[in-house]
Order: structure tokens, then sequence, then C-alpha cells
């Protein structure tokens, strides 16, 4: 239970369950990306790296 | 009670006389329910709600409904604050329920749970500027420039001071079982904007309570605790808050120019400190306090 909770509040989590998917609206809303699997995809590319640095850099920028 | 100190020369008091005036002037604002304050908290929390699946369905435009968001979840705080210092019931009065409700439903729109705020809140105020003991000592800053930077930081991961001082208070205080609340609230608050994201409404969320939420938290963050105790280096009861004249006005500051009356008694209600103040403020000088240019 508390690893489920401490993923839960990870950064990670968050850009896998927030980021990515406004990433991708956005991306389409600015008619950078068509819809579909491809706005998709380049929301991804975008989300998870970011997630990844801040999960293992304690920091959404590198500003720490 | 009657009066017994003559007020009109407080300069002429002894120190004794001096507490019994301070004391009397100050009762007069107590024990008077603010039930301003109570609609505004059920009120703001039933707007705010309302307000989301409006926007979203496109009855509100989005970008009203961000301003609209934003000053919704800023201002939700206060009613709860009442709500914390028992300013609407004491514990065994008959709207003691309603104190309770107020505190638990106005800051939903906030997303953080009244009982750890309450709990928290006690020992900002028995140790107020306390660098150790003082759970909103870490909003301190130089300037309100550096508070504005050092609270973005702090959101982005970064140096922003020490950002589970909540959590290290409930624990010092023996109030741990109180982040199960705080996990719930978490949880729900992260579990909407999630689901309103995978179901593509990702931007409408951003705008709707994850942006306006943290531009609100900032806003509370500084008028409650940065401004009316900077800076932040007295802790006795007559310098460790300040009175201070906000060139936004009262509203805007949120009533915090006078935060310094609500340090020295707490139970008097926030839209009674005004008087109070003015009232006080003599004597408030005498004793040394910094009333800025209010």
């Amino acid at each position: 239970m508390q690893q489920i909770i401490k993923f839960i509040f990870s950064p990670m989590a968050f850009a896998l369950g927030f980021l990515w998917p406004l990433i991708t609206q956005l991306l389409i809303a600015g008619s950078l990306v068509a819809p579909g699997w491809t706005a998709i995809a380049a929301g991804a590319a975008i989300a998870v790296p970011w997630g990844l640095v801040a999960q293992f850099k304690g920091s959404w920028l590198w500003i720490r | 009670m009657d009066q017994v100190v003559d007020p009109t020369n407080v300069d002429a008091l002894s120190d004794t006389q001096l507490d019994v005036l301070e004391r009397q002037i100050a009762n007069k604002y107590m024990r008077k329910v603010p039930w301003g304050a109570v609609a505004w908290g059920i009120g703001n929390c039933a707007f705010f709600f309302t307000l989301l699946p409006l926007t979203i369905l496109g009855y509100v435009p989005l970008w009203l409904g961000f301003v609209l968001a934003t000053v919704s979840i800023a201002a939700s705080y206060l009613p709860s604050h009442e709500a914390q210092h028992n300013i609407i019931a004491g514990k065994g009065k008959p709207l003691r329920w309603l104190n309770e409700l107020v505190g638990h439903v106005s800051t939903l729109p906030l997303a953080y749970p009244y009982r750890v705020l309450r709990a928290t809140h006690m020992e900002h105020h028995a140790h107020t500027n306390n660098p150790e003991l003082d759970p909103d000592y870490g909003v301190h800053a130089a300037s309100d420039w550096d508070y504005l930077v050092k609270q973005i930081r702090g959101r982005l991961g970064g140096d922003g001071g020490n950002t589970n001082a909540y959590g290290e208070t409930l624990e010092r205080v023996g109030q741990s079982a109180l982040f199960a609340d705080a996990i719930i609230y978490e949880v729900v608050y992260l579990g909407v904007l999630f689901t309103l994201a995978w179901t593509g409404f990702a931007i409408e969320a951003a705008l709707l309570w994850w942006l306006p939420r943290h531009i609100a938290l900032i806003y509370i963050s500084y008028y409650l605790s940065w401004a009316p105790h900077h800076p932040g280096n007295e802790t006795s009861r007559y310098r460790d808050t300040r009175a201070f004249k906000s060139r936004f006005g009262n509203i805007v500051s949120m009533g915090m120019q006078y935060h310094i009356i609500h340090h020295l008694y707490p139970r008097i209600p926030l839209a009674l400190t005004p008087a109070a103040y003015r009232e006080l403020k003599p004597i408030l000088a005498r004793r040394g306090c910094d009333l800025g240019a209010l």
C-alpha cells in the first residue's frame, strides 16, 4: 500500500497521468500535430522523459 | 463588562491597566458568529464545483473559467480559517456542527484537508517565526519578489524552503493520523485531474483546478504568512506579526493588513479585525508593535 501511495504521488505518475494527455491536447490545440496516435506518441515523447528527469533529479526544471 | 480604565490617554496607564483595557476592547469583538464567513465558505465551494462542469461543458468560456476558478480557490481558505479558530462555534456549542462543516467544506476547492490545516495552524500561532517549530517559517524571504521566486522554485521541486514542514509538524504534535486525510485529499484531487485529462479535458483540468490551485496557494501564503510576519525575525507576542498597508486594499489583501489583531486575539472574526484594530491602535503603538503605514 505504501509503495502504491508513493508511486501515485511521484513525478512519474504525474507525468503519465496528467502531463502526457495535457501535452498531447496542447499539441493538437496548437495545430502542431494531427489528432490520433501521432499526437499521443508526441505527447509521450515529451512527458515521459520529462517525468523521468523530475523523478530522478527531484525537480521539474534544472534549477535545483 | 464595564469600562474600568480610561482609554483616552493610554500613555498615562500602567502596564496592568493597559492589559485590562486591551482585553476589554478585544472582548467586545469576540463571541460573534461570522455568518458572512459561513455563507462565503459554503457558497464559494458550491460555486467552484458548479463552475467546473459548466466550463467543461462549454457554458462558460475557458478563459473566464480560469479567472473565476483562481479567485474562488484563493477565497476558499479564510472561512476555514475562522473555523480552525472555533470562531463560528466552540466545542460543545449548539452550532459546533456548522463550525466543522464550514471548516471541511470551504477548503475543498483548495484540495487541502481542514484537520491538517487546523493542527498545523495552531502550531504556527504557538510558535510564530520560530525556525524550528513554526510550520509556516519556510515562506520567509527577503522581499516579496524573493518570496515569489522561492515559491515557484519550491513548486517545481527546487529549493523552496521546507516543503515537508506540515508533515513534520503533524508528527511532532502526535497527529500523524491526519496523514490519512492528506493522502485521501491528494488521491481524490489527482484522480479527478488524471480522469479529466485522459477523457479529453486536460487543458480544462489544467486551467480550472491545477494552475489556479498553485496560484491560489502562492497568493494565500503571501498574504497570510509572508506579508504579516515579514521579516520574521521576532517571536514575542507584540512583535511576531505586523500591520501593513496594502497598495491593493483590504479585500485583495484578504483582510491581512490587520493580521496582528488575529494573532493577538484569534477569536475575533476576520470581518471585525479592522474595527478592533482602530480601537486598539493606541495600545498597540505603546506596546511597540510594527503598525506600518496602517
